[in-house]
C-alpha cells in the first residue's frame, strides 16, 4: 500500500509541536510529583510489637470498617500489631501463599473453606488455643449455625465475625392494594403462594411487570421444608430425602406456574446486587428473600420506603424460623507464625472477650452476632431499635432450625452439583427427584475418588 | 492513489456501522460512571427508541463519582507503581524478544528449530498448574514480597513477541541483510541498522501489547505483593467489587480513569503504527 | 541466503535460554511430576502413577464436557476472529480520512478492562433490557436469554470474543504496511482491479501474519477462561464450563492440584499436536517475502 504521509502545512506542523510540547511538559510535571513529591497518607504504626498479618476480603467502605476495628485492637493492648491487607479474588492468594510456606497469621474469608482445609491439616484448631473449660463454655453459647460452620470432626476451626440470615422482605403497600392484610403475613408456605398469586402483575403483552414471590436457591428451602442434604450421624449424603425432593418440586411448580423463561426474562432485567437500586425498592418484587444487610442499605438509600420482614413460613410439616446461613469466618492457617496474636485479635473482634465492647463492631458492618451476649449488649440493642426489622433476623439467628452447608471435604464440588440439580429441574432437563439423584451420584463418586486417591 | 468518491463513501459507511458496536463499551462505561447508582439499571423494558437512547444519558450527572472513586483506593500510589512496572516491562520485553526473534528469523544455527519449538511450547501449558511451583521458585530466590517476580522475567524474552517478531523479520528480504553483510556489517549491526528500522510497526505493536499486559495484570501483584503501598491500578480496580454487591457507577468511574491514559497514548502514537517502509535499494 | 552463524545465533538467544532454564524449567517439570501425584496443596504430594489420567478418561464426565465446550468455542471463535480481523484491517488500510480515530475505536475493546467489559456484555445480552434483544424486538423477534440459556451461552461468549478483535487487527495492519508498494504497482500495470489486488497481492503477502494469529488464536482459545470465570461460572448447566475453567476449579476449589496438572498436560499435548500440524502445513500456504 502506498505510504500514507500526506503533505502537512507548516502551520499545522507548528501547532502539532506545540501540542506535543504541552503534553510532554504536563507529563513530566506529573511524573515528577508522582515519583518524588507525593507522600501517601499513612496509617498509625506501632513499632516494636509482634506483627500479626491479617488478610481479608473486604473492599471499599467495608475495608474502612475493618481498619477501624484493627485500630481499636491495636490501641487496646500493647503486645501485638495487626496489619490488615485487602485480598480480593477469593482464597487463591492464601492457598498459594500457605502452600508456599508464607501464610498470613489469620484470614477472613467468605467461602467456607473450613472442611476442605481442616481435612488437610491446613488450619489451626482454635479449641487448642483455649483452656478446655473456656472452650466448652464458648461452644455452648454460640448460636447453632455459628458452631455448625466452625466445627469439623470435633474440632473448632473458624470463628465468625458476622453471620448472614435470610428472611422475606415484603411491601405492605402492595399487600393492601391486593386486598391482603400486611399485619397478617402468611403463616404457612401454602398461604404465601396464595398471596404471591394475588401480587403478580403483567403488561399488555403478557410480560411480567411485578413478581409476587419467586423462590430460588434450593438450600434455603431444604431448611424450611425440614429436609437435609447430609446426615452427620451416618456420615452419608441424603440428597434424595423426600423433604428435599418436595422442596425442589415446590420450587419448580412455582416457576412453572408463571413460566420459568418468563420469570428469568423479567428477573434478568433487574440487578439484585446493587445496593441502591435493589429491585425491591422499585417495586419489581412484592416479596423477596434476602439477607439482613439490606436493612441498613434500605435505611441509607430508601429511608421513606415502607417495608416489613418476616421469616419464611414453613409448609405443612416443615420447620419454622428456618433458613440457610453462612457468614465470614476467621481462620488461622497452620503455618502461621503468630497464632496467639491472631487468636487475641479474633476474640477481640468477635466478642468472645467482652461482648459488650465487640457489639459495636457488629453494628458497623450490619452483621449478626455470634452469641446471645453480643445480641443483648446495649449497643446492639440500640442498633436494633434504630432498625427494628433487624430483630426478625436476630430471632431466626437464635433458632435451632438454621442450616449450614454440610461439612464434607468435597463441599465446593457438592454445592456446585446441587446448584446444577436445581437448574436442571427448573429447565426440565430432569425431574426434581432425578436431578437430585444424579447430583448425589456425582458427589458420591467424587467423595469416592477423593478417598481412593488417598490410598 | 485515492479511491473514487463512492468507494470512499462506502468504506466510511461500513466503518461507521462497524464502529458503533465497538464504541459502545467506552460510551457505556463513561455514561455509567456519571450516573447515580440507582440509575445504572433501568427499571422498565425498553420498547421504544427514545427510551433506549435515554438509557445512555446520565440524568442527573453525578460528577462526584470520580473523586469518591479515587478516594477509595490510593490512586496516586497505584498509578506510580503501575507506571514504573510498565516502563520496565515494555523496554525489557521488547528488547530481549527482538534479539531472539532476529536469531530465529535471519540466522541459521544448530538447534534453531528445536529451540523455537520449545519457546512456543512454553505458551501452551495453562498457567494455573505452574502457579504453585513458580511461587515456590520465587520464594526460594527470596523474591516474594518484592517487585522482582513482576519485572525480571521480562528481561528474558516473551514467547508471544518472539513469535510475532520472527514472522515480521522473515518478511524482510534477505538480500538487504546480505548486502549489509557484504559491506562488513556484524549481525548486531544488521539487526540495529537494517531490520529494526524496517520493523517499527511490529515493535510498536509489541510495546503496546506489553504495556496493556502489565497495565492490566492483576494476578502478578495479587500473588507476589503483600503491602498495600505496592499494589497496582489493576488491583485497585478489583476493589470496587465490594463484599455485598458492586457499586457500579464508581467502578465505572475507576475503570474510565484506568482506561483513558492508554487510549490517549494509543491515539497519539498512531503514527508509529502506520509508518510504511521507506523504499531503499532492492525494492521498487 | 541466510548465513550459518552458530555463535551469533546462540548469543542472541542466550537471554531467552537463560530465562527458560531459570524460570520455566522447574515449573514445567514440577507440574508434570505433580500430574502423577495426588496433591491437595497443603499436604506433600503423593505418587499415584497414572490414576489421574485414568480418572480423566473414565471417572470424570466433566472432562469430556469441558473439552467439548472448548472445542466448540475454538472452532467458532478462531475463524471468525481471523475473518473480522483481516476484514477490518483491509478496510482501515484504505486511503480515507479519520483513520487514527477509527483505529482507536476498533482497538478500544482490548483496552477497556475485563471487569468493565464483562459487566457491559452482561448488560448487552440481558434478555429483558439489553441492547441485542431490544434491537431484535424492534424487528419483531423475541431473543433468547443468551448467557442464561444452555443453547446460546457459548455463542454469546464467541460474540464477545470476536468483538475483541482489535489486537489482531493491529497486527494485520502492521503486516499490511509491510507489503511493498512495488507489488501493487506491478499488479495495477497488469490490469488488476481492487478485489484481484487483494486476492493475489495482499492476502498472500499477509499469510505470515495470518499464520501467527491462527496459531496464537488457537492456543488462546483452548485456554479460554477469564470471561467464563467472571460472567457465567461455567453455567448454565455446565454449558460454559470450559476446559481451563474446569481445571481452575479442580485445582483451587476442589483442591486436586495433581488432577489439575494432569488435565493441563493433556491439554498441552493436544495443543502441541495441533500447532505442529499447523506449522507443517506452512509450506503449503504461507509466503515469506524474498
Amino acid at each position: 500500500m502506498i505510504d500514507e504521509e500526506k503533505p502537512i502545512s507548516r502551520r499545522r506542523k507548528q501547532i502539532l509541536w506545540i501540542v506535543r510540547g504541552i503534553f510532554i511538559a504536563a507529563a513530566a510535571a506529573g511524573a515528577l510529583w508522582l515519583f518524588v513529591g507525593y507522600q501517601p497518607p499513612r496509617h498509625k504504626v506501632w513499632p516494636g510489637r509482634e506483627k500479626v498479618v491479617f488478610w481479608h476480603m473486604w473492599t471499599s467502605n467495608w475495608a474502612e470498617v475493618v481498619q477501624n476495628i484493627v485500630d481499636r485492637f491495636n490501641e487496646s493492648q500493647d503486645r501485638y500489631e495487626v496489619v490488615p491487607l485487602t485480598v480480593t479474588g477469593g482464597s487463591l492468594k492464601t492457598l498459594i501463599a500457605t502452600s508456599g510456606g508464607a501464610p498470613p497469621d489469620c484470614m477472613a474469608q467468605w467461602e467456607s473453606v473450613i472442611p476442605a482445609w481442616a481435612e488437610r491439616g491446613a488450619l489451626v484448631p482454635l479449641d487448642t488455643l483455649m483452656p478446655p473449660d473456656e472452650w466448652h463454655a464458648l461452644r455452648d453459647r454460640l448460636y447453632t449455625a455459628v458452631r455448625d460452620i466452625g466445627m469439623y470432626k470435633g474440632h473448632f476451626y473458624g470463628l465468625s465475625t458476622g453471620m448472614n440470615i435470610w428472611a422475606v422482605y415484603y411491601r405492605p403497600d402492595h399487600f393492601r392494594e391486593a386486598g391482603l392484610d400486611p399485619d397478617k403475613f402468611p403463616r404457612t408456605l401454602e398461604d404465601l403462594d396464595a398471596a404471591a398469586d394475588k401480587l403478580f402483575q403483567y403488561d399488555s403483552a403478557g410480560r411480567i411487570t411485578r413478581i409476587g414471590f419467586s423462590p430460588r436457591w434450593l438450600v434455603q428451602y431444604v431448611a424450611v421444608f425440614g429436609g437435609s442434604l447430609y446426615d452427620p450421624a451416618t456420615d452419608r449424603l441424603t440428597f434424595t430425602n423426600p423433604r428435599n425432593v418436595e422442596a425442589l418440586e415446590w420450587i419448580t411448580a412455582r416457576a412453572d406456574k408463571y413460566g420459568f423463561e418468563r420469570i428469568l426474562q423479567f428477573e434478568s432485567g433487574l440487578s439484585t446486587t446493587m445496593q441502591a437500586s435493589w429491585p425491591f425498592i422499585s417495586g419489581a418484587f412484592s416479596m423477596v428473600l434476602d439477607g439482613q444487610w439490606r436493612v441498613e442499605q434500605l435505611a441509607k438509600f430508601a429511608p421513606e420506603l415502607e417495608y416489613r420482614v418476616a421469616p419464611i413460613p414453613p409448609p405443612k410439616g416443615g420447620k419454622p424460623l428456618a433458613c440457610w446461613s453462612n457468614g465470614n469466618f476467621m481462620i488461622i492457617p497452620s503455618g502461621a507464625r503468630h497464632k496467639e496474636g491472631a487468636w487475641a485479635f479474633m476474640r477481640f473482634w468477635s466478642g468472645v472477650d467482652k461482648p459488650e465492647r465487640a457489639a459495636e463492631f457488629y453494628t458497623w458492618g450490619g452483621w449478626l452476632p455470634i452469641t446471645p451476649e453480643v445480641a443483648a449488649a446495649p449497643i446492639y440493642q440500640a442498633y436494633c431499635n434504630k432498625y427494628p426489622q433487624f430483630r426478625t433476623f436476630l430471632e431466626v439467628m437464635a433458632s435451632p432450625n438454621v442450616q449450614v452447608t454440610p461439612p464434607v471435604p468435597v463441599q465446593a464440588y457438592m454445592m456446585n452439583r446441587v446448584g446444577w440439580a436445581e437448574d436442571a429441574a427448573l429447565r426440565k432437563t430432569l425431574s426434581p427427584r432425578q436431578a437430585l439423584q444424579q447430583a448425589a451420584r456425582e458427589t458420591e463418586r467424587e467423595i469416592e475418588n477423593d478417598r481412593v486417591g488417598k490410598e | 492513489m485515492r479511491h473514487r468518491w463512492y468507494i470512499r463513501l462506502a468504506i466510511h459507511a461500513a466503518l461507521v456501522a462497524l464502529a458503533v458496536p465497538f464504541l459502545m463499551p467506552l460510551v457505556w462505561m463513561i455514561g455509567t460512571s456519571l450516573k447515580t447508582d440507582a440509575q445504572v439499571f433501568p427499571k422498565e423494558v425498553v420498547t421504544t427508541v427514545p427510551q433506549f437512547l435515554s438509557q445512555w444519558w446520565p440524568n442527573p450527572f453525578r460528577w462526584a463519582n470520580y473523586p469518591e472513586a479515587l478516594r477509595y483506593v490510593p490512586f496516586p500510589i497505584y498509578l506510580r507503581n503501575t507506571l514504573a512496572l510498565c516502563a520496565a516491562n515494555v523496554l525489557a520485553a521488547v528488547a530481549s524478544s527482538a534479539l531472539a526473534a532476529y536469531a530465529f528469523a535471519k540466522l541459521e544455527w544448530r538447534g534453531r528449530t528445536a529451540l523455537f519449538g520449545i519457546v512456543l511450547a512454553t505458551m501452551i501449558l495453562p498457567g494455573e498448574v505452574r502457579m504453585i511451583p513458580t511461587f515456590a521458585l520465587y520464594r526460594w530466590l527470596g523474591w516474594y514480597g518484592t517487585y522482582l517476580p513482576l519485572i525480571v522475567p521480562a528481561f528474558f524474552g516473551n514467547a508471544f513477541f518472539i513469535f510475532l517478531l520472527r514472522q515480521f523479520f522473515r518478511t524482510i528480504p534477505d538480500d538487504l541483510c546480505d548486502a549489509a553483510r557484504i559491506d562488513g556489517c556484524s549481525e548486531w549491526g544488521i539487526l540495529w541498522r537494517v531490520v529494526l528500522p524496517l520493523s517499527k510497526p511490529a515493535l510498536a505493536t509489541c510495546a503496546l501489547f506489553q504495556l496493556l499486559g502489565t497495565w492490566n495484570d492483576f494476578n502478578g501483584p495479587l500473588l507476589y505483593l503483600n503491602d498495600q503501598t505496592q499494589y497496582t491500578l489493576a488491583y485497585g480496580l478489583q476493589q470496587f467489587l465490594g463484599a455485598y454487591g458492586g457499586e457500579w457507577s464508581k467502578l465505572m468511574a475507576a475503570a474510565t480513569v484506568f482506561t483513558v491514559p492508554i487510549i490517549v497514548l494509543f491515539f497519539l502514537a498512531q503514527r508509529t503504527f502506520i509508518q510504511g517502509i521507506s523504499t531503499t535499494g532492492m525494492k521498487g | 541466503m541466510a548465513r550459518r552463524n552458530n555463535l551469533a545465533g546462540w548469543l542472541l538467544v542466550s537471554p531467552v535460554v537463560l530465562g527458560l532454564v531459570v524460570f520455566t524449567l522447574y515449573p514445567f517439570v514440577a507440574s508434570l511430576a505433580l500430574s502423577f501425584c495426588e496433591y491437595d496443596i497443603f499436604t506433600p504430594p503423593r505418587w499415584i502413577g497414572l490414576w489421574n489420567y485414568e480418572t480423566m478418561l473414565s471417572r470424570d464426565p466433566l472432562f469430556w464436557k469441558s473439552l467439548g465446550n472448548v472445542l466448540y468455542y475454538t472452532i467458532l471463535a478462531v475463524p471468525l476472529g481471523i475473518l473480522f480481523g483481516v476484514g477490518l484491517a483491509l478496510l482501515l488500510d484504505a486511503r480515507i480520512r479519520g483513520l487514527a480515530v477509527y483505529r482507536t475505536i476498533f482497538f478500544l475493546p482490548s483496552i477497556v478492562p475485563v471487569v468493565a467489559t464483562s459487566v457491559l456484555w452482561i448488560w448487552l445480552l440481558n434478555p429483558q433490557i439489553g441492547l441485542v434483544n431490544t434491537l431484535l424486538r424492534l424487528v419483531g423477534i423475541e431473543g433468547p436469554t443468551w448467557l442464561a440459556s444452555v443453547r446460546w451461552s457459548k455463542e454469546s461468549l464467541v460474540f464477545m470474543g470476536v468483538w475483541g478483535v482489535g489486537g489482531s487487527m493491529l497486527i494485520y495492519l502492521a503486516g499490511l504496511k509491510d507489503i511493498p508498494a512495488s507489488l501493487y504497482e506491478a499488479a495495477l500495470v497488469d490490469g488488476a482491479n481492487a478485489w484481484q489486488r487483494v486476492r493475489y497481492v495482499t492476502l498472500p503477502m499477509l499469510t505470515p501474519v495470518i499464520f501467527f494469529n491462527l496459531v496464537m488464536g488457537m492456543i488462546g482459545s483452548f485456554q479460554y477462561f477469564t470471561q467464563a470465570y467472571v460472567m457465567t461460572q461455567g453455567g448454565p448447566l455446565d454449558s460454559t464450563r470450559f476446559y481451563a475453567l474446569h481445571l481452575f476449579y479442580e485445582a483451587f476449589q476442589y483442591l486436586k492440584m495433581g488432577y489439575a496438572s494432569a488435565l493441563a498436560w493433556v491439554l498441552f499435548l493436544m495443543v502441541v499436536a495441533v500447532t505442529a500440524l499447523l506449522f507443517r502445513s506452512q509450506h503449503k500456504w504461507v509466503h515469506y517475502g524474498r
